[in-house]
């Protein structure tokens, strides 16, 4: 073999046994759990089949990750835009503003919002101190409630990704169809719109599928209808010790991942390098 | 030659200051022991793990929560963790019925045959007894109106206010029949269809389903809630700390707690000798003083301050107007029920 495959086969070796042992071997772990219970069955993928309880739950865990990841991208692309057609500076505070609640740590944002939507909590409190109503709202263990706050935790992963293509994006190409005649509400549907289509495309791929995990937040602050997959794992790992049907549902979580990203591959070009 | 003697002597010296270290080191035994957590672990820290490693060197590691599932998977890979754990009353016969147990050494834990013989069983002991009941916020209801059974908790009109109850058919069913009209002595066989029609009527009442024993009082204490099921010892540590909240014994399940050693445990000796300290009248009485969670401790109950006594539910009016948890009955049918249970909730 030539020296530079050599080469770049040593440079991969350690990340990948590191990947082989950490990620893939536990992988066939969760496979064989799936199949051999302990002798080889099928039955907890016949349970999977037949077990309202996952279809629900399966059901409602995509519904969640469509309407949330829809939500992010409607809410999170004008601040993009609004970031990428703002001066440097003013810019720059801008990206710290929305990273830092970012780097905060999922589950101190997952209790804030307990706290912000609790009965004796804040919006209660200025709801009910502006008269607006005269007894508190039930705003916490709702599926309003897991939405707001998945909304809040996954919109700034959306933001970059549309931002890091949006500042791409070559002005002259705008100002080109301005001189030929573009309204702005033109210029910016015809050209700006499809060249930032790749940054939204791998904002709502990722969000999506961080959405289809997510488990502290629907567990503290959802109903007990925002049952998600996730939380159907543990339930059956912890409670029912059925770790074959865990698997399975894992393995359900596994598929769904990688068809989500199947599916980005197929629908966003690739980017060709420009110039 | 002086330098070879002193090296020598030196070796020799080192060699035994080593063999030294290592027999002290093996003398710091750690015991683990699994409890439910929270504020009850940090009483029983104070009161019987702190003294008994100061009586017999040996050190006390306490984990939470207590869970059948996590014992399965340590005695089965091999990869014991505990070396005591508390039980609940259908986890101890189901670890019975698949030999997830040590058997226990009466000579060490109970020498002079204090404890009555039907608190001890050749793999377990029975250390508490506790009661699901009612806890409500006494803030929210006037003066000493607030819930006295399950049929005040079902009824929203009279006490209104959002409740919560454990996400677990386990008592839930029991609780309902009660509310339902059901007498406590023909609670058994639990008519399911029934108990669950009755939920029904509560479940559009309930924002939350607890299912720990800090969510609980949390939510009370947050006001999310203004009544839910507690165990009821977690609601005394609040009462002293001044917070509105009151329990309510009617229609109350007493229930039993036990301990268990798990088999393939690597201290089982050690965790007997904690078991015989748990048992010492004296630091009993503290305990329940802090935490009404009696023990079948030989002795307690007659040294005990009256005012004290009345918060146990072993105290007899109190547990006149509790009910007897059957968890014989429950251990069959657990897992089928919970099923069911998961299956209700979700619509």
């Amino acid at each position: 073999m030539s020296r530079k495959f050599a080469r770049t086969l040593l440079l991969l070796a350690p990340g990948a046994i590191l990947i082989g042992f950490l990620f893939l071997f536990p992988l066939f772990g969760i496979l064989k759990l799936s199949l051999f219970n302990p002798g080889f069955t099928t039955e907890s993928f016949e349970k999977l089949a037949t077990s309202a309880v996952a279809m629900l739950v399966m059901e409602r865990t995509f519904v969640l990750a469509l309407t949330v990841t829809a939500l992010c991208v409607v809410t999170g692309y004008p601040i993009a835009y609004y970031l990428a057609t703002s001066s440097p500076r003013w810019r720059t505070i801008l990206v710290y503003l929305i990273l830092l609640p970012f780097w905060t740590s999922i589950l101190i944002r997952t209790y804030t919002w307990m706290v912000v939507l609790g009965r004796e909590g804040l919006v209660n409190s200025v709801l009910q101190w502006t008269g607006l109503t005269d007894a508190p709202v039930q705003l916490l263990f709702t599926g309003l409630a897991v939405h707001l706050a998945m909304v809040q935790i996954l919109m700034p992963i959306v933001i970059i990704t549309c931002y890091s293509t949006m500042i791409e994006i070559d002005e002259g190409l705008i100002r080109a169809a301005r001189t030929l005649g573009a309204t702005p509400a033109q210029a910016f549907a015809k050209v700006f719109l499809p060249l930032s289509m790749p940054g939204v495309a791998t904002g709502a791929a990722m969000c999506f599928i961080l959405s289809l995990g997510f488990y502290i937040t629907p567990a503290l602050l959802g109903g007990r209808r925002n049952v998600m997959l996730s939380n159907l794992i543990d339930f059956e790992v912890h409670q029912t010790l059925n770790w074959s049907f865990a698997s399975v549902l894992a393995l359900v979580l596994l598929a769904a991942t990688l068809v989500s990203l199947g599916l980005f591959r197929l629908v966003a070009p690739r980017r060709r390098d420009q110039g | 030659m002086t330098s070879m003697t002193l090296t020598r002597r030196t070796v020799a010296a080192a060699a035994f200051a080593a063999g030294f270290v290592a027999l002290s080191a093996q003398a710091q035994t750690t015991i683990v022991i699994n409890g439910s957590g929270g504020s009850l672990a940090q009483i029983i820290t104070r009161i019987y793990e702190e003294p008994f490693t100061k009586e017999t060197g040996i050190k006390v590691r306490s984990t939470a929560p207590v869970s059948l599932p996590k014992m399965k998977a340590m005695v089965e890979s091999g990869n014991v963790e505990w070396d005591l754990t508390e039980l609940g009353g259908d986890d101890i016969i189901q670890a019975r019925k698949n030999g997830w147990l040590t058997p226990i050494d009466w000579n060490i834990v109970d020498p002079d045959k204090k404890l009555d013989p039907q608190w001890r069983m050749a793999d377990g002991m029975v250390t508490a007894t506790f009661s699901t009941v009612i806890a409500y916020r006494t803030d929210k209801f006037p003066e000493g109106k607030g819930p006295k059974n399950w049929a005040d908790f079902w009824d929203v009109k009279q006490f209104p206010g959002p409740r919560s109850l454990q996400n677990s058919p386990v008592g839930n069913l029991e609780f309902a029949l009660l509310a339902d009209g059901v007498p406590k002595d023909k609670l058994y066989p639990i008519d399911v269809d029934r108990a669950f029609k009755k939920l029904d009527q509560l479940k559009p009442h309930v924002p939350v389903w607890w299912t720990t024993g800090a969510q609980h009082v949390q939510l009370l204490v947050d006001g999310e809630v203004v009544m839910t099921s507690v165990w009821n010892g977690r609601i005394s540590p609040l009462r002293k700390e001044g917070k509105p909240v009151a329990i309510s014994w009617g229609g109350g399940a007493l229930q039993l707690s036990y301990w268990g050693i798990p088999k393939g445990a690597k201290h089982p000796t050690e965790a007997m000798r904690y078991m015989k300290g748990r048992l010492d009248p004296v630091k009993g009485m503290e305990f329940v003083s802090l935490v009404p969670y009696p023990g079948f401790i030989p002795g307690l109950i007659e040294r005990l301050d009256p005012a004290v006594a009345q918060d146990l539910p072993t105290l007899p009016a109190n547990v006149e107007a509790q009910f007897e948890f059957d968890a014989g009955w429950w251990a069959e049918r657990r897992a089928a029920l919970t099923e069911r249970w998961n299956a209700w909730l979700l619509q």
